[in-house]
């Protein structure tokens, strides 16, 4: 089912949280919500669930209005940080849970529960309680919860931010497979620029309640529209025109036509070339190996830039280099 | 082409459920705390006629003993909080920075006021130290306990759980990498009581010392039995109301003491608010280093404060077993069995009225912070201040208030001379302590397992069910024997309610003290002790069993 949000505002005491925020998502698409704290993206997953009644806006999902439906009639299946699994119960009477609300047979939801709970990789843990399993373990009884009821929606809300790093690389990839078999489409609040770039199909990239730009994670990386989103989502060099007019005339073609303080140039730290070569005009300032690459700060015609390359090609502090840029894009200042 | 955006409908943020949850609780704190409190105060203001005049306070200040009074009640509430508070800090300290052993004794000691009200500590510092005092008749020393000493340390002995209470909670937030770091850096102990420790207890001693200056402001039970010619102003109320049946002038001597009360409690808010602020994990636990000195100095200091409690308690369970006090000391049981001037009455009803107070106060302080957990700040903080509010009310006050409110009135027929009503006055007279430990115990509850439920499809009924009264279990049963002990031993809130029909066995103490039973008055105080060690035993279980059995950290 796809959903459209169309024009959503929200206010907390006067202080707006969302800016009249309209997208929508394709059939199993998965979306990530990315943005720093207080963006309100969190507020907007709220709002879709239900959990939070919008000041103004739509919300509809496969055709239907459902603005006005309360939470508990919405089928979302919602997965939170931490903390949202009944102490009290078992995996399996968490799994159940939605199902009894809904009365089901017992028999049921007794299969139904260790079906989903294999389906996590939990199949043997059905009676073990949340306080005898792991972080990991209990996001994964979350997550067979939130589908327990057949959900029109996976909402998940910074699902891995309570995890060690380890364990989140891995349920990454094991709920994108899961999300990917199910077909389910899927709505994940995050902070975290590499989980977004890794999971989503789709990054709307949100700031001060508005959405700065949204598309694919390749799209957001090389084409920044903006400067937050530069900045937000990869690392970047960010130059004024001026500069770029003596230092890199080639990429004045491209630049939008503008005042010279509307636009600059966000030139990725991999597409800057360096080449050691006494006669250049930059120094290589500081140098840190990091294994599979390398991250250089260099001083290049009065500005630091900075690049990365492969980690055999690291330069030692003091070289002189010759400096050249691959791509870049501008980004609205 | 525009599209018209309606806004959306808000009617269904807060179904009837959850309405009715804050709904019935703010009926009830309105009808049997607001509606009496008022009552109070208008009659203050009004004559016999109902019209606004300030007479009765001129009035007060004709008759000389009145101002008098309320000098005596300020003199012995400053005199009360500068005993207390140094000698709370001391248990304290003893309890949680020293090396003693026998912490247990001191935390069994502690636990004597709870069981035995102010009214009972009176009545057996009068058997002790009175001028027909244990004492005086072993050693033939001319004891005489009644006045302001007397006063004083029944209302010393009875504020010292409360202070070491709050004292404690503050020394177990500071972490111990704090002293840590102090003796690395060398300082002594001497230093880091004065650097480390007192800094972070101001505002916890500042909460206390408000405490015990409102609870003995307000205090009846040791002014009726030890105050002797030292009148305080909740003698005079009791002896306009029940003497002169003056209910004005008891109106507006209610207000003199409601005033500093108010200004109290309001004060120990905000110190308490400041004080919240500390560390919420306290780390590593702390162990305090060796230093005989400091140990000695608070081992005796301990003793010094809870001998006398003991030795208090004590002689009200020898008294109770004396045949006729003070002149005949033949041990026997009569005083429980054939003596009993009323039976086992007023004992019966005094149960019957605490356990209505807890049975219906649970709920009702359980739906309130429950129904305020998602509520507006518009709605949510004037409710928070009404449900804390009777913190700040005397006993005597409220009371005074259901006499005015529910014995003549409207409502009279309904509620007069009902042991309901004295129910319903224990358990508002104590709703502000009760609501506070159930909120505090809800907020263990995460949110996002309302959220969880309510997503699964789950309305109000199961949020309350599966995702908050887990959490809050401890806290409703800890809600629930603090409104029975409480309700057990009250005597200011009640001492207007009772009728020669309705007996409450801590009225019968005061009533038998006062025409000299004093034998009969410490077996009727006992039956009360006894059976709030009862109830705290039970609850003890019950925590312990709780936590036992649940997987809820």
């Amino acid at each position: 089912m796809h959903l459209r949000i169309d024009d959503l505002s929200k206010a907390w005491n006067g202080h707006t949280v969302l800016d009249d925020v309209s997208f929508s998502t394709a059939e199993d698409e998965f979306v990530c919500l990315l943005g720093p704290s207080g963006c309100g993206k969190t507020t907007l997953l709220r709002i879709v669930a239900g959990l939070t009644t919008p000041d103004a806006g739509r919300i509809a999902l496969g055709g239907r209005d459902i603005t006005a439906l309360p939470a508990r009639e919405r089928r979302m299946g919602l997965v939170f940080q931490a903390y949202s699994l009944f102490p009290d119960m078992t995996a399996a009477a968490n799994v159940g849970y939605p199902m009894r609300l809904r009365r089901e047979s017992p028999a049921k939801i007794a299969a139904r529960s260790s079906e989903l709970l294999e389906r996590v990789g939990l199949g043997g843990f059905g009676a073990r309680f949340p306080d005898e399993l792991s972080g990991g373990q209990q996001q994964r009884v979350a997550l067979a919860r939130a589908l327990a009821t057949e959900p029109a929606m996976l909402l998940l809300d910074e699902p891995l931010s309570a995890l060690d790093p380890a364990i989140r690389a891995q349920l990454r990839t094991e709920i994108r497979s899961l999300q990917r078999g199910l077909g389910i489409p899927t709505i994940m609040v995050t902070h975290d620029q590499d989980e977004a770039l890794a999971m989503a199909d789709t990054i709307i990239c949100m700031n001060h309640g508005r959405i700065e730009q949204s598309g694919s994670p390749r799209d957001l990386y090389e084409r920044p529209r903006t400067r937050f989103v530069a900045e937000f989502v990869g690392r970047a060099n960010l130059l004024p025109t001026a500069f770029v007019r003596e230092a890199l005339p080639g990429f004045l073609e491209r630049r939008p036509p503008g005042a010279e303080a509307t636009y600059e140039l966000c030139l990725r730290p991999e597409d800057i070339v360096v080449v050691a070569d006494p006669r250049g005009e930059g120094v290589i300032e500081e140098t840190t190996f990091l294994g599979n690459l390398t991250r250089m700060t260099l001083s290049w015609r009065g500005r630091r830039l900075l690049v990365e390359v492969s980690g055999r090609n690291s330069l030692p502090r003091g070289q002189i280099v010759t400096v050249d840029a691959l791509r870049g894009a501008w980004v609205c200042a | 082409m525009t599209v018209v955006v309606a806004a959306a409908p808000r009617s269904r943020s807060r179904p009837i459920a959850a309405t009715l949850l804050l709904a019935v609780p703010v009926a009830g704190l309105v009808l049997f705390f607001l509606h009496p409190l008022a009552t109070v105060l208008w009659r203050a203001v009004t004559d016999a006629d109902g019209t606004p005049t300030l007479a009765n306070f001129a009035r007060l200040l004709d008759d000389p003993g009145l101002p008098r009074a309320a000098w005596r009640s300020l003199a012995i509430g400053l005199a009360t909080t500068a005993t207390t508070v140094p000698l709370g800090l001391c248990l304290a300290m003893a309890l949680h920075r020293s090396r003693l052993r026998g912490k247990l004794l001191i935390r069994g000691a502690l636990l004597l006021p709870m069981l035995a009200p102010s009214l009972v500590l009176g009545l057996g510092l009068v058997c002790l130290l009175g001028r027909n005092g244990l004492v005086h008749r072993l050693t033939g020393l001319p004891t005489d306990i009644y006045g302001f000493w007397g006063l004083l340390l029944a209302n010393t002995l009875y504020g010292l759980p409360q202070v070491t209470i709050i004292v404690s909670a503050a020394l177990a937030r500071t972490p111990a990498r704090h002293y840590d770091a102090a003796t690395s850096m060398g300082a002594g102990d001497g230093r880091q009581f004065l650097d480390v420790t007192l800094p972070r207890l101001r505002y916890a001693l500042l909460a206390a010392a408000f405490l015990v200056f409102t609870e003995t402001l307000t205090d009846f039970g040791s002014a009726v039995v030890v105050g002797g010619s030292y009148r305080v102003l909740a003698m005079e109320i009791y002896s306009e109301v029940v003497g002169q049946l003056d209910f004005a002038m008891g109106a507006t001597l209610g207000v003199l003491l409601l005033a500093p009360a108010l200004l109290s409690v309001g004060l120990a808010r905000l110190a308490k608010r400041r004080q919240d602020s500390g560390d919420a994990r306290p780390g590593q636990p702390l162990v305090p280093r060796r230093n005989a000195p400091r140990d000695l100095f608070l081992g005796v200091v301990s003793v010094i404060a809870l001998l006398p409690l003991v030795a208090i308690v004590a002689t009200v369970a020898y008294v109770s077993v004396v045949k006729l006090w003070p002149y005949d000391r033949t041990l026997t049981l009569a005083n429980y069995t054939t003596g009993m001037p009323d039976g086992y009455g007023p004992v019966a009803t005094s149960l019957g009225v605490a356990l209505a107070a807890a049975v219906a106060g649970t709920p009702l302080v359980f739906a309130l912070a429950a129904g305020l957990r998602r509520a507006p700040a518009t709605l949510s903080r004037p409710v928070q201040f009404l449900a804390s509010l009777p913190a700040a009310v005397p006993g005597m006050v409220l009371g005074l208030g259901y006499v005015l409110a529910f014995n003549h009135g409207a409502l009279s027929g309904v509620f007069y001379g009902s042991a309901a009503l004295v129910a319903a006055c224990s358990l508002y007279h104590y709703h502000a302590q009760s609501f506070l430990t159930m909120q505090t115990g809800m907020r263990q509850a995460p949110e996002a397992l309302e959220d969880a439920v309510v997503t699964s499809g789950g309305g109000t009924r199961h949020v309350l069910r599966d995702a908050i009264l887990p959490f809050t279990v401890p806290a409703a049963v800890s809600t629930f024997f603090y409104l029975f002990m409480r309700s057990l031993v009250t005597l200011s809130g009640v001492i207007f309610l009772v009728t020669p029909t309705l007996g409450l066995a801590s009225v019968t103490v005061m009533r038998l003290d006062e025409n000299g039973f004093l034998a009969q008055a410490a077996a009727y105080a006992m039956c009360v002790v006894i059976a709030g060690a009862l109830a705290l035993g039970a609850m003890r279980l019950l925590l312990h069993a709780f936590k036992d059995r649940h997987h809820v950290a």
